[in-house]
């Protein structure tokens, strides 16, 4: 498993909290493992939970129709670096 | 055939814009901006040639427009639609099985092996053109079986849902006095939920064919999609949604403009959060109660009052505990998953579910079935499937899982998602040495809840 840089362990914080992930602790997830599909087996609805999240403890609102939400969602690293690149913008 | 035997396939003045179409597919590159009645006419035709010989279709498209098109397109073939869950290839797979002569129209999704499909995506562009309509109307026999809704259940089994033509005619007919007021005959209408979906399927699909609304062509998921959408269109603006969808609007802090009406339904609403959704769109919720069998039913202004006001045609008798629920459109009584208190003037409270049943994310399941699926998992040697009191507004399955000698509970995991529906898979999976059981064998709610209380704390 890869390394989690300093924002990707209190993105994946944020993960376990908001999805109430008893079983994985934010340690556990691998940064560059899907997050959804066969990874964290994650589904629409935790999708805008994460959103939602996100928007309250980063200012980002996630929007799909700007087509690099889809691909930031695919792990926890380009979660971490879509959220920080928003908050620059 | 005499008119009274059939119904029009659309109800509507034939100039007026039906549908807003904003999604960059390429087949519908030439008619981007608004679609009317007369042209949707003219694609369902168009459509209607291509499509394959057959039964059955298994209706996937996502793009909510196309899922018009080919959805009447089915029916002017006298073929049936059915309406999954979910799009997966395993689903696809069972269905063709169940039902023979079936192919898939979709518009860009993974179809099942073996299976013969039509992807509308790829049609030629000439199909969807700014063409108007210059027939009469089709009208389609009462009796045709328009289209076969599935009961997203926690079993791998699905259960079917037969929707005649007279059962959805007849009940957008119903709806459209409750739903939607005069003032909002020619609404836009956005919404969150797929037309697959008989909430989605009666609220945009059936009600923009047999009224004046405009409905848009895309189900965004996130508050900031939804705000864009909306400032895109004029008033009067109506929302269709669902409790979990409109939690995250009115949390996302963002400012929305003015939605006249918003529709909610799935999952019961509390009255703050009703109160929180007026003010945030500064429009009246209309909170619908219904089920797949029947359609909607009964409605409530939240944030006013706790009674449902049944709606016409619409007849609930009770023997002892159990709810059953009739309608002239709908041919068979149908047994009711909640506890019901009858009130006068055809109303109603509901005071819970009968206590097997769950509901996730606007999808119903039965304990007992999600507990015979952990059981068959191999290497399990105790395991119980609950929902627990919990604090999460979309609430979680847990599973307490004893292994065997050397397994892992990872294998519970992997099962579960292969014969479930994500919604139900239980999250946490928590191993543990040994359930709470009595003496006898017995494993109580209380126990389990304590045991679970206790591994949290």
């Amino acid at each position: 498993m890869a390394d989690q840089s300093p924002a990707e362990t209190k993105m994946a914080e944020l993960l376990v909290e908001a999805l109430n992930l008893e079983d994985v602790s934010a340690a556990e997830i691998d940064p560059e493992a899907p997050l959804f599909g066969d990874g964290l087996g994650l589904d629409s609805i935790d999708a805008l939970e994460i959103a939602l999240a996100i928007s309250q403890e980063y200012d980002v609102q996630m929007q799909a129709e700007e087509e690099h939400t889809r691909e930031a969602f695919s792990t926890l690293r380009s979660l971490s670096q879509f959220v920080e690149e928003s908050q620059k913008a | 055939m005499t008119a009274t035997e059939s119904h029009a396939l659309v109800c509507r003045q034939l100039e007026l814009p039906l549908c807003h179409i904003s999604r960059p597919l390429a087949a519908l590159s030439k008619i981007q901006g608004t679609v009317s009645t007369a042209e949707f006419l003219s694609h369902v035709e168009a459509v209607a040639q291509h499509l394959p010989e057959g039964d059955h279709a298994i209706n996937l498209c996502g793009n909510r427009y196309l899922f018009m098109v080919s959805m009447c397109a089915v029916i002017l073939r006298r073929q049936t639609n059915l309406l999954p869950p979910n799009k997966n290839p395993a689903t696809q797979a069972s269905l063709s099985e169940r039902y023979p002569n079936t192919y898939v129209v979709h518009d860009g999704t993974e179809v099942a092996e073996g299976l013969s499909a039509i992807n509308l995506d790829l049609l030629p562009t000439n199909t969807f053109q700014r063409k108007a309509f210059k027939s009469e109307v089709p009208r389609i026999p009462l009796d045709h079986l328009a289209a076969i809704s599935f009961t997203s259940g926690s079993t791998g089994q699905s259960k079917p849902n037969n929707k005649n033509w007279r059962c959805l005619t007849e009940g957008v007919r119903i709806n459209k006095q409750y739903m939607l007021s005069s003032a909002l005959d020619q609404g836009q209408v956005v919404t969150t939920v797929p037309g697959q979906h008989m909430w989605g399927l009666e609220t945009t699909i059936m009600q923009a064919m047999m009224s004046n609304i405009c409905i848009s062509d895309t189900s965004p998921l996130y508050p900031k999609d939804i705000q864009t959408l909306l400032l895109q269109l004029s008033s009067p603006r109506v929302l269709v949604s669902t409790p979990v969808h409109l939690r995250a609007m009115v949390m996302s802090g963002l400012s929305f403009p003015q939605v006249e009406r918003v529709l909610c339904a799935t999952a019961p609403l509390d009255v703050e959060s009703a109160q929180k959704v007026e003010a945030c769109f500064h429009g009246e919720l209309i909170e619908v109660y219904g089920c797949s069998e029947v359609g909607s039913m009964a409605y409530r202004r939240t944030a006013l009052e706790q009674d449902w006001h049944m709606f016409e045609g619409i007849n609930l008798t009770q023997e002892g505990e159990v709810t059953i629920a009739s309608a002239d459109h709908v041919p068979e009584l149908v047994e009711m998953q909640d506890l019901i208190t009858l009130c006068s003037d055809r109303c109603f409270q509901l005071n819970g579910r009968q206590s097997d049943m769950i509901e996730i994310a606007g999808k119903r399941g039965s304990l007992k079935e999600l507990n015979e699926i952990l059981q068959k998992v191999e290497g399990l040697e105790d395991g119980v499937v609950f929902l627990p009191e919990q604090k999460r507004k979309v609430p979680r399955l847990v599973a307490l899982v004893v292994m065997q000698e050397g397994e892992d509970k990872n294998i519970v995991a992997a099962h579960f998602r292969k014969h479930l529906d994500n919604a139900f898979v239980p999250r946490p999976i928590i191993q543990v040495k040994a359930l709470p059981r009595e003496e006898n064998g017995k494993l109580p709610q209380k126990n389990v809840a304590e045991f679970y209380a206790a591994i949290m704390e």
